[in-house]
């Protein structure tokens, strides 16, 4: 009884009060999210239910992505503004690497295997040069990456003359939407391979159990999250950002330190960028009202990291990534125009950076 | 100013019509987006600040201006009402999130490049759905004659009419006409003027740099910083919503993503111009060089043919060089005091 007592600070009510408060300032996204859930699900048609819970997720696949690579940049005291450029670069290359091969007569896995590895190793390419711009030349990363920005665009558009890439190897489709399993009433459970249903109720209610796509996020996403959290990279990570100075006293490599966050961000605009061309079946270059880089702040900020740098976690990025995505599946079933998304994430942006403001203790340190 | 004259010999050497009173014009024509937003990035850029939503605010303001140009046509009002009704609705509007930018980064602190970077979201949507994505057309008739008018035009030979087309003419005498000054380039180059004053000659000016060169000092000095800096950023908004009523006289009708693109370009004019972006130092002659220096690549490409996506990739590299120089020759840049 007197644990329970101590544990709830009932005998404080001063200090049981700061404790709610301070639990909610520092899941104040978590908390919204769930709301937002809650809202969506007595509002919006169709909004509960498993199947539309995995659409939102394949549909956060990308912004995970963009998001996660960002949250090492913000971490580190810096920023990356090419990163939804970069993707569009590395989707329109891989994908004319794996249709011209393809055309060419290689066999479907070695086109694939080509197209994704190059298109991935040359988005690292951007974030090496972000990377040294910004520590090598001292040049302030929002610039350095916003030069990337129109250098990446011109880029893809030049490569894809402004036309979507199509005619890819058909196992792309496949890949793009397999699932790791399938659960029918009347087959039961399969794993890999899509049950064959001949009854057109029966494929409706086909019921498939975690995308490809959202497995391999999850497995990247681990691993990135560990490195950030238990390894010696991820300390330098934060302690750069808290105080550079001190990072350099500490004996850090600072510059080759940072050049390697940027390659990391960069690396992960790629991944998006090939995971986008395995899910559009297509190659397209990134668009400039589509503003993925603003979303990807958006939700690194929201998840808890300070744009002054040292705070942040990659799953704080997650919980901001899903809030994204929830608002934007919750006003698309609402039936409401799809554009209140950019006013939405602009104000919770901001907000998200006044909280960090006025309560800088209370945000959520991994 | 070198890079200027180089790139105009260059281009005049290896284009075809490059070097004549037409295309020169069309030169000017072409920068007017990027002169005005650049105009008041630069004010931005001196304080040490920098504005993200001034792309997308050309997409708001046009929307705004073409809406409320085509409901009152739609009301019966006559052309003359409804056009000056548009611009006037676009320009008051357009302070709006200037004035929403400043307080959040002189009262709330908020870093400005987010604070900027929240309102490129915001006003993108808001143009979004005032236009119902899809552009907004059927302006009054009058917007495209403002727009696509000269100040002057000249006959060889005949006659020196101002603001009017000379009636009448034949094909041939059409061919030969000279226009002289587009009206767009006219109202750039004015408010340009009257802002490069402000800054040079004024206190208001003085004010800005000082705010730049150190905010404690300014402080000190007895400047009012967060009002001076809401001032600023309403500047800035002030003349992307100019940029976006040019936009929509000049193409008769109103985009969401009309000036997005743009963005980019704005901060390069201003950063080629000497601007450092720690504040303090640039001018909006500076400026004007810039963003002319990316007018003349642009029509230089199109004049030879070259695809323009290849400006973006070179927009991107002269933003780094500049910046680059100005990291290793700090004492190079110009500072107007």
């Amino acid at each position: 009884m007197r644990v329970l007592s101590d544990f709830f600070l009932l005998e404080y009510p001063e200090r049981r009060r700061k404790k709610v408060l301070n639990y909610i300032g520092r899941n104040w996204s978590l908390l919204f999210l769930m709301f937002m859930l809650g809202l969506f699900s007595i509002l919006g048609k169709n909004f509960f239910g498993f199947r539309n819970f995995s659409n939102i997720l394949l549909a956060a696949t990308t912004l995970l992505l963009l998001a996660s690579g960002e949250t090492f940049v913000i971490i580190s005291g810096g920023i990356d503004l090419s990163i939804g450029f970069v993707m569009g670069f590395v989707c329109v290359t891989s994908a004319i690497i794996m249709r011209d091969l393809h055309a060419a007569g290689f066999p479907q896995a070695v086109s694939i295997l080509a197209g994704s590895s190059i298109g991935i190793l040359l988005g690292v390419i951007p974030g090496f040069i972000n990377g040294v711009l910004v520590t090598k030349f001292k040049v302030p990363p929002f610039i350095a990456t916003l030069g990337m920005w129109g250098i990446a665009n011109g880029l893809a558009w030049r490569i894809s003359e402004g036309f979507p890439i199509a005619f890819l190897p058909s196992k792309v489709r496949e890949i793009g939407m397999a699932y790791i399993a399938y659960y029918s009433s009347k087959k039961g459970f399969s794993l890999f391979h899509r049950p064959v249903l001949t009854e057109r109720a029966d494929i409706w209610n086909l019921m498939k159990i975690i995308s490809l796509p959202v497995l391999l996020v999850i497995i990247l996403l681990v691993i990135f999250a560990f490195i950030l959290s238990r390894t010696k990279f991820g300390q330098h990570t934060y302690a750069i950002g808290g105080k550079i100075d001190a990072a350099i006293r500490a004996g850090i490599n600072v510059p080759w330190h940072l050049i390697k966050v940027y390659v990391i961000s960069s690396f992960f605009a790629a991944c998006a960028g090939v995971l986008l061309t395995f899910k559009l079946n297509m190659g397209i270059h990134t668009q400039y009202t589509s503003s993925y880089e603003l979303f990807a702040i958006a939700a690194v900020v929201i998840g808890g990291a300070s744009l002054t740098g040292g705070k942040g976690g990659i799953w704080g990025t997650v919980v901001g990534v899903l809030l994204i995505g929830t608002l934007d599946n919750g006003l698309m079933l609402m039936g409401i125009p799809i554009f209140y998304r950019y006013i939405a994430i602009g104000c919770i942006l901001i907000v998200a950076v006044l909280i960090d403001q006025f309560f800088p203790e209370l945000v959520y340190k991994e | 100013m070198v890079f200027l004259a180089m790139e105009i010999i260059f281009f005049s050497l290896f284009g075809t019509n490059y070097f004549s009173l037409r295309n020169l014009q069309n030169i000017l024509l072409a920068s007017t987006t990027v002169l005005l937003l650049a105009t008041g990035e630069t004010f931005v850029i001196i304080t040490g600040g920098i504005d993200l939503s001034v792309g997308f605010m050309v997409g708001f303001s046009s929307v705004i201006c073409a809406k409320v140009m085509v409901t009152l046509q739609a009301a019966g009002a006559s052309q003359a009402v409804a056009i000056s009704c548009g611009i006037l609705a676009a320009l008051l509007l357009g302070l709006l999130p200037g004035l929403v930018n400043g307080l959040l980064v002189a009262k709330l602190k908020v870093p400005p490049f987010i604070a900027t970077f929240g309102m490129y979201g915001i006003a993108y949507g808001f143009a979004e759905i005032i236009c119902k994505n899809v552009p907004i057309h059927s302006l009054p008739t009058a917007v495209g004659s403002i727009g696509h008018g000269y100040l002057s035009y000249w006959l060889p030979g005949k006659a020196l009419t101002f603001l009017k087309r000379p009636e009448n003419l034949t094909r041939l005498e059409l061919q030969n006409l000279v226009s002289i000054i587009p009206n767009i380039t006219v109202i750039v180059a004015i408010f340009i003027g009257i802002f490069a004053f402000i800054l040079a000659r004024t206190k208001f000016g003085q004010h800005t740099y000082a705010i730049g060169g150190s905010m404690d000092a300014a402080e000190r000095a007895g400047i009012n910083v967060k009002r001076h800096l809401i001032k600023v950023y309403m500047i800035s908004s002030f003349f992307a919503s100019l940029a976006g009523v040019t936009y929509v006289l000049r193409f008769i009708t109103g985009r969401a993503p009309a000036g997005s693109a743009r963005l980019l370009d704005a901060v390069v004019a201003v950063v080629i111009g000497g601007a450092s972006l720690y504040g303090g130092t640039g001018t909006i002659i500076g400026t004007v060089i810039g963003a002319l220096i990316i007018g003349t690549l642009e029509i230089g490409l199109v004049n030879l043919g070259i695809p323009t996506y290849n400006l973006y990739i070179a927009v991107g590299c002269i933003l780094i060089i500049a910046v680059l120089i100005d990291q290793f020759f700090p004492e190079l840049v110009r500072k107007e005091d």
